[in-house]
Order: C-alpha cells, then structure tokens, then sequence
C-alpha cells in the first residue's frame, strides 16, 4: 500500500482548510484524530495504522519468526531458570574440574568444576537483564532530550548537539574501562548506567532528525494554529510520527548491548563473580580452551546466537516499520 | 633478619623472584667469560618502585637488582647457601661485633671503586627514616638504629652508630643483640653498595640504576620493557654468558606463555596453571620445574578490628580448614604445588626448621569442623570475605576461585567467598602497602635466604617490613627475639618453631601450599636454571 503515507496528509489538508473556517475547539479535536490514526484510515474503512501494517509484514517474515522465538525462549529461561537447569550455578565441585559432558552436565564442566549447562542457562538472565534495560534507559533518555532539542531548536538544540559529539568520541571500551573500574557495586545497575550515559546520543540524535522532520509537516502546523500546545502537540502528533526510527535502532542496539557487557565482564569492570555472566564464564574458560575448549565453546556460542537474535529482530522491525528502505 | 630478600612478595606463583641469582658460585666460572653476544628475552612485570636496593620488596624489582648488584654475600644458585662474593672475610668473635673486610678490585659499572664506604654509606642511606625505604627494619639490628629510624618522632641521628668505616677495605658492623646469622643476611639487595652518583644525581640514578653486577640497565620504560646489557668489565667469576637481558612487561601470564610459544620470548619464569596439562608435551626439556623457597599464604588484615577482635582466630583457623588443599594443588596445579602443613618451606630441610605438620588440624580439609570454628567465632566478619589477588602473574585467579568454592561448599554458602582482582602486581602491593584492604589477601612469600628466620619474622614479628596485614603477638615477638640471640643453631631453630606454633595458634595467616620454581624457555637458550628462589640464573644463560 504505498500510497498509505500520504493518506495522512490528505487527510489533515482537508480538514485543514476545514478548520480554518471553523476554528471551534471540538472541531479541533477531530482534526487531531486525523493525524493520530493518520496512518490509520484504510481505503476500506477498516482502521489500519502504521504498527498493525507492521505487525502483519513481520507476520510473514521467516527472520522475525525464528529470533523472535529464541528471544521468548531466551527471557523464559531467565525469568525461570530453574525450569531447565537443575542446581545453583554458584556450586561447583573441583574434583570434576574440566571434566567432559555427565549426567545433568550436557554441556561438562568448567576449570573450576561448575556446571557450564547450569551457567550458560543462568547467565541470560544477566544478559537480557543488563540489553532490555539498558535499552529502555537509552531509548528514554536518548529520545525525550533529543525530541525536545528537535522540537524546540535554538540555544539547547546547539548545546545538545554539541554534548552528543562528545560522547561520540568516547571509545566504548576505553570509557568502560575507566568508568567502571573504580565502582565496587557488584550489581548490573553500574553497567546499565555506563551504557546509558554512552549510549543516549545516539538516540537522542535519531529522535531528533526524526522529531525535526515531523514537525514541519503540514498536520503539525495546522495543530499550531489552532493553538494545541507545545506537550499535546509533540505528544499527540510528533511522537508517534517520530517513534520509530528510534525503535528500529534501540532493538538493534539491544543486541550491542548484550554484547558489550559480556566484553566488560570479560575484561573485569562489568560484572564479577559471584554474578553469573557469559563474559565472566568466557574470560575465565579462554586460558583452558586446549584442555577443556567446551567451557568456552558453549557460553560463547549462546552469547553469539543472543546477539544475532536480538539482531535480526531490529533488523525485521526496521524493514517493517520503514518501508522505504526495502 | 633477614636478609635477603626480602621475600618478595612473590608474585605468585611460581615466580617470584629474586634471589640471589646468579652467583655462579661454583658453577659460575665454568662457561668461561664471556663467549655469546646473544640477547634473550625474558618474561617480568613492572617493579613497584624506583628500583632503590633498599626500597625493593617484591619479587620483579629484586629480579633486576639481582642481575645488577653484587652485595658481600651471594647465594649459591644451586643450594641457596650464602659464601663470601664482595667480602673477603667476615669475622665475629660473639655474634654481636662484626669486622667485614670488602675484596679489592670490583667497581661499579661506572668505574668508580667499591669501598667499605660504598656499603657503610648506602646502609646508612637504607636506614634512615627521612629516606622511608620499605627495607629499613633490616638494618633495625646494627646498633644506634632507634635513633636514625625512631618509632616515632623524627630521628636525632642521621647514621647508624653501630657502623664504622676503618679504612677504604674494612668496616665493622656493631648489633644491638646477637644475631648469629647476620653475615648470612647479607647477600639480600639491601644490602648492596652504592656508588656516589646515587646521591649526587639521584634523579639520574633513578633514571638509569649503576650497580655493580653482571648486568647494566640500558633503558627502561615503565610498561613495556627493560633492557640489560651485559656489562663486560665485570670483574666477578659470574660474568654474563650472553650479551643482555630484555625484561618485557606483561600483564597475564598466559600472554607469555603464548608468546613463548610463538618464538617471541626466550624465557617465561611463569607457567600459567592452564598449561601445565600441556606444558610437558609443549616444551619437552625446555619446561623445568624446581623446588622453590616459597610458600603460598592468605594473610588478614590485622589494622581492621572486624578482622583482630577475640574469636576472630577460630574463624581464621575454620577458613583454613574449609580449604581443600589436596584438591587444588591436584586439579589446579597439577601438582606443582604441595599443600602446606607449616609456615616455611621444604627447601629449607628440616635441619634448617621446615617441619612437616606443624600445622596439624589447622591444615586440614575438615569441612564441618570449618563451619563450626567460624560459627563460634562469630561468623565472617561482613559476611563475605574477599580475597583480593593480582590477575597479572601466578594464575592467582584460578586457585583463588577455587579456595572461594572449597569455601563456600565448606560454609554451605554460595557467597560466603569472592575473589577480588586487581590488575597488575605493583597496583597489588601499593593497595597493600596503604592498608586498603578489608579482607584477605593472597601473600606469597618468597624467601630472601634460606633461614627459617625470613619465613617468620619479616611476615609476622610486629611492625616488620613484610607484615602487611600489621600482625602483633608479643609472645611471638619474644620467641624470636630469643630465637636470634641463640649461637647455637638447632636451638634456634627449635625456638624459631616455637614461635612458628603461636603463629599457628592464632592462625595469623591460612598456609596454602609450597610452590615450586617453574618456567619454559625457547630453542635458542641453554643452560636454564632456576635458583632456590624460583628466579631464572640469567647470568649462565647462553644464547644460540
């Protein structure tokens, strides 16, 4: 339905020169349901908005279906990891020290005789912990301040601009490295905060490209003029025109994410033992991968296909919500 | 005291270094002077300080000391005995006044002469307090020390009494006590002489270390590597059998091992725990693996009250027995390690105090025994004792993950132990030596000499140099003040144990295990050895 974009602005056109006769308060408020389903009258009557033509692309897409199934499968195992894995990830017995695969152990036995299958399993509670957290703060942050930079313009805009391009030139792992090795928290949040505090300008970059572009569009001016305020108009009609590019990036990210605190708990400034961590499992098995290279095989390997779930999931979303760059 | 080096903290493992090197004692003179021009490269980590021979406690700094200073004493590379090297003579006639005569003909690697002043004058340097060495308390028995290093409150005299320079070959050395192994001190770095430019231009000296041993420092740059040369006018029967030394920085051993690997390293004085599975089959008769004066501890820290308060022994000693010592030496060390049953070290034989079993129960896995101990002891002080580690040498990471699972099993408590890692050694000790620490921490003790006295008194007697935890037990204190007044040397042995029992009693640091020298080296070397301090005998290495 390529013509559905532009349905929109018809739409607000028309009623624009309405309103412009009538400027009655009630008249206004159906002009704004215009654009709030702008993408949202179908040709046939039947409501159709940008999400549900989203929705029924990714319905069809193979690459959706199989990561979107590893991602449930991934937050059941660490909202009940004692579903799959039975024993404390924390109990480990030197006696079988990187002995091979054994009952209850399909996976074996690390150096220090943990169970790796318990481990791996309970070390994606961490990682989606740490990537939908991290996320969220990201995408909040990222997009309030750079919506309102790209709404309101001017002196705030500049000195965001300028704010973002410092952070950018922060190196990810150099700043991990020195921001967080002076923290002594043994807990994700240290971690989550490291990755919001680097990763919002690039949200906030995003949403306000996108927020810049919405606004000038005719619906927006025509809300103006007939005097909705500032908050009703970047809530009602700038931020869901605007929303999805950053949600397109922020689930790309996620996976980033993921990765990135495995390479900081791998490194030793994410997290540390006793948390259960794939990078903390991956660190410590890589000095025994000619020994016992299935210590460091599996931890890997679920990190890997974590990440490219999450991955691909941005990657089917943004085909879906932007159509334009398929 | 001890002397000699002071233990090092040794790095860890196996490593650890220092030691009287080279000497080539009997061996010494036997490749004949000098015949390769090779240079080898060797495996090191950063010293924690300027390298001040007086000022140098941990094993890597003592490691280059050892290559470029020669004291009075010299310790056999081979048996760790002291024989004469700068002395010609050391005379006593009551173990309490020393006449030391200082051979003729050594100078430093600048051409400047070594006199008794040379030594006289750097102990005095070592002593005093306005100069705040690390090694001090090693000079704390020549006579008139109270005054240069006061307790407290500044010094009234700016040397040491006890010392007297009689002419440019002789001085004599007064005690405030007997101490009848003094002169076997003296090999220890701390002892070294110094030649004048080291307080004329102690900025350039620092810069550039001259010494007068085997070896010259070149250059140094802090991280990455040190370059020794051999220094061709050296006037000892040790001489350098290869053209230098390149000591390279690194911060895991497994990277040395790798690199070893690869051919880009000669020699690394660490084998990484990972390996030793394959290290035989890896390096054949390039790997070797020797007893070494050093033993493994946990040491507390005594300056915090949750760690000194009464009781808190019986949790010390339930730690002790939540550990499976067997266990870990067997699946992390593949047996390189012995499990410790006393606070010194087999090397020392038991003529010269080891004595096995010592430690009795104490040392023993015992697991429901430990978890009452630390019950009545009031439980572990904060709940979760971290032990904190280097991660750049030793393979510390394994065997202290595994010492917090023997723990945690034991305590029935999946957190009642954690690892804490810092990253280098030197970052390690300056947290130490500033008393951060509010918990265990690992203390590997590399002898200076092979005296059951260093195993002892550095570490526990009260205020002593190496006592990090700061320890104080005047009954121990005693027993070894009477334990160096005694000539004879089976009695002092017998009371060095004595002591050795309170420190046991009070469980005033968890003996792991006795660890032995190891270290694999390239194609390219011959004539590897590893003293009885575990450090490689770099003079009698021969390249190509």
């Amino acid at each position: 339905m390529p013509e559905q974009p532009y349905e929109p602005e018809r739409a607000v056109a028309g009623t624009g020169m309405g309103g412009a006769m009538d400027l009655g308060a009630s008249e206004a408020v159906t002009l704004e349901q215009g654009p709030g389903g702008p993408e949202g009258t179908g040709p046939v009557g039947r409501p159709r908005s940008l999400w549900s033509d989203a929705w029924r692309d990714l319905r069809r897409n193979p690459v959706f279906i199989v990561s979107a199934l590893v991602i449930l499968f991934l937050v059941f195992i660490s909202l009940w990891p004692s579903a799959i894995a039975s024993g404390s990830p924390l109990t480990c017995d030197l006696a079988k020290a990187q002995d091979g695969p054994g009952p209850g152990a399909p996976f074996g036995y690390d150096g220090q005789g943990c169970n790796v299958y318990t481990r791996t399993v309970y070390g994606a509670r961490t990682s989606v912990t740490v990537g939908v957290l991290a996320t969220l703060g990201v995408a909040l942050l990222g997009s309030v301040l750079g919506g309102l930079a790209g709404y309101f313009g001017g002196l705030p805009d500049s000195v965001l601009s300028r704010v973002t391009d410092i952070f950018f030139a922060i190196p990810v792992v150099l700043g991990g490295l020195v921001l967080l090795s002076v923290v002594t928290s043994n807990t994700v949040w240290p971690v989550i905060g490291f990755m919001v505090l680097l990763g919002w300008p690039q949200i906030s970059r995003i949403a306000r490209g996108s927020v810049i572009t919405a606004k000038q569009n005719d619906y927006v001016q025509a809300a103006r003029a007939l005097g909705a305020s500032d908050a009703r108009i970047l809530l009602r009609h700038i931020a869901p025109n605007a929303v999805a590019p950053v949600i397109v990036v922020a689930t790309i990210a996620l996976g980033t994410y993921i990765a990135l605190e495995a390479t900081l708990s791998y490194l030793g400034v994410g997290l540390k033992p006793p948390s259960v961590s794939w990078g903390i499992d991956i660190s410590a098995a890589s000095p025994y991968i000619r020994n016992a290279p299935h210590a460091l095989l599996w931890p890997s390997g679920a990190l890997a296909i974590t990440v490219l779930a999450f991955i691909m999931l941005g990657d089917a979303v943004r085909d879906a919500l932007d159509p334009k760059l398929r | 005291m001890g002397g000699v080096t002071h233990a090092r903290w040794a790095a860890g493992a196996v490593v650890v270094a220092l030691a009287a090197t080279g000497c080539g004692g009997g061996s010494g003179g036997g490749y004949g002077g000098g015949s390769g021009d090779g240079v080898l490269s060797s495996s090191w980590g950063d010293p924690q300080n300027p390298l001040e021979p007086a000022n140098t406690n941990e094993v890597q700094g003592g490691k280059v000391l050892d290559m470029i200073f020669r004291g009075l004493k010299k310790y056999d590379p081979r048996t760790g005995k002291a024989q004469d090297w700068l002395a010609r003579s050391i005379d006593t006639k009551d173990s309490q006044n020393f006449t030391v005569r200082v051979k003729d003909g050594w100078t430093f690697s600048n051409g400047e002469k070594v006199t008794a002043r040379s030594f006289v004058d750097a102990w005095n340097y070592g002593a005093s307090l306005r100069n705040n060495q690390k090694n001090a308390y090693f000079f704390g028995y020549i006579d008139g020390y109270d005054k240069v290093h006061p307790a407290g409150g500044a010094q009234s005299a700016d040397t040491l009494s006890g010392l007297k320079v009689v002419d440019d070959h002789t001085f004599t050395v007064r005690l405030n006590q007997k101490f009848s192994g003094f002169p076997d001190t003296l090999g220890y770095a701390a002892f070294a002489p110094l030649p004048r430019i080291f307080y004329t231009d102690h900025a350039a000296w620092l810069k550039r270390p001259v010494g007068n041993g085997p070896y010259a420092v070149e250059s140094y740059t802090r991280g990455s590597q040190m370059n020794l040369r051999k220094w061709d006018a050296y006037p000892g029967a040790d001489k350098a059998q290869n053209g230098g030394v390149t000591l390279k920085v690194y911060t895991d051993n497994n990277t040395a091992y790798t690199d070893l690997m690869a051919g880009n390293l000669d020699l690394a004085d660490d084998i990484p725990a990972a390996q030793l599975k394959n290290v035989r089959s890896d390096l054949g008769d390039r790997y070797i693996n020797t007893p070494a004066g050093i033993i493994q501890t946990l040491a507390f820290p005594y300056y915090d009250k949750a760690w000194n308060k009464p009781g808190a022994e019986k949790v010390r000693t339930g730690l002790s027995m939540a550990i499976n010592r067997e266990q870990i030496t067997e699946r992390i060390f593949d047996r390189t390690r012995t499990p410790a049953t006393d606070w010194t070290s087999p090397v020392l034989g038991t003529a010269g105090g080891f004595k096995a079993g010592l430690c009795g129960p104490a040392c023993q896995y015992d697991p429901a025994r430990a978890k009452k101990l630390v019950k009545e002891g009031g439980g572990i002080p904060g709940g979760q004792v971290r032990i904190t580690y280097n991660a750049d040498t030793g393979s510390h990471r394994e065997w202290v993950d595994a010492v917090c699972n023997s723990i945690n099993n034991a305590l029935g408590d999946s957190r009642a132990c954690v690892g804490n890692p810092v990253g280098t050694f030197a970052d390690y000790r300056n947290r130490i030596g500033q008393h951060e620490l509010r918990g265990p921490f690992r203390a590997g003790w590399q002898m200076d000499y092979p005296l059951i006295q260093n195993f002892l008194q550095p570490l526990y007697y009260t205020n002593a140099s190496s006592n990090d935890g700061k320890w104080s037990d005047p009954d121990f204190d005693d027993l070894v003040d009477q334990a160096n007044a005694q000539t004879d040397p089976a009695k002092a042995v017998s009371t060095f144990q004595k002591a050795e029992e309170v420190v046991r009693d009070k469980m005033a640091a968890i003996p792991l295990w006795y660890q032995n020298g190891s270290a694999g080296y390239s194609e390219r070397l011959s004539h590897v050895a590893l003293n009885p301090f575990s450090v490689p005998v770099y003079n009698e290495i021969k390249v190509g």
